[in-house]
């Protein structure tokens, strides 16, 4: 183990360039976003033509699920302590299976919301991430 | 002791991440980009945020067809399970029966999804199916093309026939691993056949059983090839599921945006109900 101890953890580093690449790629996007009379459409297809049909939003909605899975590595390299635990729903977790109960339910609670309330989208998303913060600490 | 950490083997994985890629996430990340956009075909899309999830929550013909999936998946469950468990305690161990068995079993297996539903769309029919021709002459009503229930009865059966082969020989293969020590000591015991079956076989085939009724649950729930080889969806939307329906407006209407709304939520019900039995069952194995 005198090796590991060894090894000067630069955690922030890791920290910086994850946030770095997530801001260089999102600044990207939006650069090659269209502008129509002096405004950006943020809905556009941001490749005219393109059978993927990337959008702005939807380009940010996985760059931000990489981004997550990143930020799960750099946490792991700074504090090493993804082992399982018991939390209260009575069987074991470790931090992965933690952020995959929190994207499906985040899934879940935006879907719900769209079907039983039907507007204000953002407050499903304010919703889920107290959700995924209680996963978190409690299961 | 020094630990050597080497992250190299990490390159290791690279092939299966590439071929997952191109196989799954870029696939799922259009389906993304589609469900939130309208398109008249082209290439040529237009922002329709999250109407076609609302349209899809709101519709009777998405709830009626999740509910045909799950009952369809919980009478296969409850039928292919046990009979899988019974013909494999039933199996020989030892002897020329086994290939015979093995071989036998793995047959309606072998036989592609659709032929299987051509085959029993034959089968089925009054006039020249065996099944069909036989009931009819027996003076019993049968008719899977305009009766509802005939419909079930023969999507139900010819999946029982193609499918539970697979959970007699995960059974079988988790029967044969277990020792002889364990007969021998529930022998001396006295304990009776089903204190075996209760003690020693099931808990031996807990793994398998697991496996067999997570990819039982993940195929029938995602059927679509044989349902829509015999009665196609019919009579009516009797036998819609929710594949089905998917197809039906993925390339019958073509309208792409609903189509992926669907597929989405589809998805994500069946990585939500098989992410629940894998935990429970693994849960409750770690327990025992």
């Amino acid at each position: 183990m005198a090796a590991v101890s060894q090894r000067p953890n630069r955690w922030p580093v890791a920290l910086v360039i994850v946030l770095a690449v997530y801001a260089a790629i999102a600044g990207l996007l939006v650069s090659v976003l269209p502008v129509k009379d002096g405004v950006r459409d943020w809905f556009a297809p941001l490749v005219r033509g393109g059978w993927m049909a990337w959008t702005f939003p939807t380009a940010m909605f996985f760059l931000t699920i990489f981004l997550l899975l990143a930020l799960m590595a750099v946490w792991e390299y700074a504090r090493p302590g993804g082992n399982p635990r018991v939390g209260i729903l009575r069987f074991e977790t470790t931090r992965g299976d933690r952020l995959f109960i929190s994207l499906l339910g985040s899934a879940f609670i935006n879907l719900a919301w769209l079907g039983l309330v039907g507007t204000g989208q953002w407050w499903a998303l304010a919703l889920s991430l107290v959700y995924a913060f209680g996963v978190f600490k409690l299961v | 002791m020094e630990k050597t950490w080497n992250n190299k083997a990490w390159f290791m994985v690279l092939p299966v991440l590439v071929l997952v890629a191109f196989s799954a996430v870029i696939p799922l990340m259009t389906v993304v980009n589609y469900s939130v956009q309208d398109t008249f075909g082209n290439n040529e899309f237009f922002w329709a945020g999250t109407d076609w999830f609302t349209d899809v929550l709101e519709s009777d013909r998405f709830w009626d067809a999740l509910t045909r999936n799950l009952i369809f998946s919980a009478i296969i469950l409850a039928i292919e399970i046990p009979l899988g468990i019974l013909i494999a305690l039933n199996m020989p161990k030892k002897g020329l029966g086994v290939p015979f068995c093995l071989v036998f079993m793995s047959l309606p297996l072998l036989i592609p999804w659709n032929v299987v539903g051509t085959i029993w769309q034959v089968f089925g029919r009054v006039d020249i199916g065996l099944l069909g021709y036989t009931l009819a002459a027996l003076g019993i009503p049968y008719n899977y093309v305009n009766n509802v229930f005939d419909a079930w009865i023969t999507l139900i059966v010819m999946d029982i026939w193609h499918w539970t082969s697979l959970v007699v020989l995960l059974c079988y293969a988790g029967l044969v691993s277990i020792p002889d020590a364990y007969y021998q000591a529930a022998s001396i015991d006295g304990a009776s056949r089903w204190a075996v079956f209760r003690y020693i076989q099931l808990p031996k085939m807990k793994r398998v059983l697991l496996i067999a009724f997570l990819l039982r649950f993940m195929d029938s729930f995602m059927i679509y090839t044989e349902p829509f080889v015999v009665t196609g969806g019919g009579p009516g939307n009797a036998t819609t599921f929710l594949s089905i329906d998917l197809v039906k407006t993925a390339i019958g209407q073509f309208d792409l945006g609903p189509a992926a709304a669907l597929s989405i939520i589809y998805f994500l019900i069946i990585l939500l109900l098989s992410w629940i039995f894998y935990t429970v069952m693994t849960n409750s194995d770690a327990e025992n």
